[in-house]
């Protein structure tokens, strides 16, 4: 089945891979299917877009590719791990080893700068106090805001919050960023700056960016469009490719 | 590491400052009540702690010093064949009825009846030897400066005490009682202020010995005799305690002390957990947001259990420098306050205590702290 869904174009193994993929929210006695069983298969270091109408179901396709959610039924594997096998402990190392995490709204600790809100989960990593500051002011400075690092979330605007947010993400050098909505809290230029950076980071540093969305600007910059509805893929296009491909059932 | 507790904590301060005002006056209270009730209930043993006596001999069961009865003065002898003592005297103890030159109507006086020679043991610790000598003049008494107005006279005035005359010899400081107030005679013009004729020996005795840490032991020895009738002895820091405690309990003061600790404590508690609550529903998403980026959720519990050490250690910093501005006041105003290391190391245990329990409180609410409500 991956191999059906992997083009020549991309010889190396899928980072992450969904096998027949169910899950449903329950709600007293009404149980609201979100996913019929989805297979896909992501490709590394590319930006991924999954979009669709709101409600089709590709924020929790997100959840469950990261490991924040559980599936019902079938497998998730990323990075050689079957999540589902996974503890809760096991699941956050697996989340702090490997992924990245961008939000719609950017959760930025309010009393923390720029620079700590960076470091504060690389301290959890295991790096020395000096590496972490090291690599928080790398980062920030990857997207542009080298001159902003002692503000706190209060003195920044809407984009260099996310950008903030991205660089917190970033300097974890996770092999898998997850971006939800990432734009969409944004003016026109602010989404543009975002995502471009985002684009950057899958072809610069062979991150694998899955990014959820429904603004249309992110589909010229994306590697490939996964187009969703209803809990399944109806159309999965590679950029620059001839045909879109045929969807995974 | 950053800071995030203590960041959070000076940067969102108004937030945190309910728990810290909490915490604060709760201790506040606890002390100052612990020092109040330790004063006062401590008053009812200055007859014990104010004197250098090791072993007081009385009336056996009596439960404080102020319900003591007459024993046999033959006593005396026994105690002094003791090789570890070496010196007896008698203490009388007198219910008295105090009238006095001005229109304060009668008041409830316990005379105490003391040796008045400069070596003598009872209240040594309060009166100095010149105070003493002026005892030796017949119906001379000595009053507490707290009590002058309440007893209607000043120094060299004469009042009445039951029915017979009296002279005010000289003012003390803290011999202020409970229940009744303070009158210091020598032995021999208590006796003759004693209408009990029932009365016909000392209410105490009470011995010094050579080797103060033996009291146990010599009141042990001297116990279980009763060729001169009924008598029992304790060691000084037991009568003390037993009677301290009679009126700690028996009185239900303590009783109320503990229910209304419990009660401060409990506020208290309620206040901080629920603004520490607060503070962590204020930053849920962003706990959240750690706990995607692979933060435990035991590293976000010690971020709520570092404020909550953090809201307490400032609470307690500001109860200590109003407490100790409080009890300074009361001593001023001859409040009866006593605050041992031990009772002020039982209020930072206590404040400690509260904002641990809070701290855990809050904690519970960090299970609704969940990533994926972020994908929305």
């Amino acid at each position: 089945m991956p191999s059906a869904t992997a083009p020549l174009a991309t010889p190396r193994a899928p980072v992450i891979e969904a096998d027949h993929v169910c899950k449903a929210f329950v709600s007293g006695k009404l149980r609201t299917p979100v996913l019929n069983g989805l297979s896909l298969s992501i490709d590394p270091g590319e930006l991924t877009l999954i979009s669709g109408p709101s409600g089709c179901g590709k924020s929790t396709l997100l959840a469950i590719l990261s490991g924040l959610q559980k599936v019902d039924s079938g497998r998730v594997r990323a990075l050689g791990s079957e999540l589902g096998q996974l503890d809760l402990r096991a699941l956050e190392h697996f989340r702090l080893q490997h992924t990245g995490f961008v939000f719609q709204g950017f959760n930025l600790f309010p009393a923390l700068t720029a620079l700590e809100q960076v470091e504060l989960p690389l301290n959890h990593m295991g790096l020395s106090k000096q590496e972490a500051r090291e690599r928080a002011r790398r980062s920030l400075e990857e997207v542009g805001l080298s001159h902003r690092i002692k503000l706190r979330p209060s003195e920044l605007s809407g984009g260099e919050k996310q950008r903030v947010a991205i660089a917190r993400a970033l300097a974890k050098e996770p092999e898998l960023l997850f971006a939800d909505e990432p734009t969409s809290a944004l003016d026109a230029a602010n989404g543009q700056v975002i995502i471009d950076i985002l684009h950057t980071i899958a072809h610069t540093h062979g991150t694998t960016v899955l990014c959820v969305s429904h603004d249309p600007r992110l589909v010229a910059h994306s590697d490939r469009v996964l187009a969703m509805e209803d809990g399944r893929i109806l159309s999965d296009r590679r950029h620059g490719a001839d045909a879109p491909k045929e969807p995974t059932p | 590491m950053v800071a995030l507790a203590r960041k959070t904590l000076v940067y969102e301060w108004r937030r945190f400052l309910p728990a810290m005002l909490a915490v604060g006056f709760a201790g506040l209270l606890q002390l100052l009540q612990l020092a109040l009730v330790l004063g006062i209930f401590g008053a009812t043993s200055v007859y014990i702690t104010g004197s250098s006596a090791d072993v007081w001999v009385g009336f056996p069961g009596t439960q404080s010093v102020g319900s003591g009865r007459s024993i046999d003065a033959n006593v005396e002898s026994r105690v002094l064949m003791d090789p570890a003592v070496t010196r007896v005297e008698p203490y009388v103890w007198v219910d008295g009825d105090w009238r006095g030159a001005g229109e304060t109507g009668g008041m409830s006086v316990f005379v105490s009846g003391i040796d008045p020679a400069a070596d003598g043991l009872m209240f040594s610790k309060v009166l100095p030897p010149a105070l003493r000598e002026r005892l030796a003049e017949p119906d001379a008494v000595i009053v507490d400066r707290a009590d002058l107005d309440k007893l209607g006279v000043a120094l060299d005035q004469t009042a009445t005490i039951n029915g017979h005359r009296v002279r005010v010899v000289g003012i003390s400081h803290g011999l202020r009682g409970l229940g009744g107030i303070n009158v210091i005679a020598s032995l021999d013009t208590a006796r003759r202020l004693d209408n009990d004729a029932a009365d016909n020996g000392p209410t105490y005795l009470v011995a010094k010995l050579r080797d103060p840490q033996q009291a146990e032991t010599v009141a042990a020895r001297l116990r279980g005799s009763s060729e001169f009738g009924p008598y029992t002895t304790w060691s000084a820091a037991d009568f003390a305690h037993i009677s301290v405690l009679y009126w700690l309990f028996d009185t239900g003061a303590g009783a109320g002390v503990l229910f209304l600790a419990g009660i401060v404590f409990l506020v208290g508690a309620v206040i901080t957990s629920q603004t520490l609550v607060g503070a962590v529903q204020g930053s849920v998403r962003e706990y959240a947001t750690l706990n995607a980026l692979g933060v435990g959720v035991g590293a976000l519990r010690k971020v709520v259990l570092e404020q909550a050490f953090w809201v307490g250690a400032l609470g307690l910093f500001g109860a200590s420098v109003l407490g100790v501005l409080l009890l300074l006041l009361a001593r001023s105003q001859d409040v009866p306050v006593v605050l041992g290391p031990l009772a002020a190391f039982a209020c930072i245990a206590l404040v400690m205590g509260q904002a641990a329990v809070s701290g855990v409180a809050a904690m519970r609410s960090m299970r609704r702290i969940d990533p994926a409500t972020l994908l929305r």
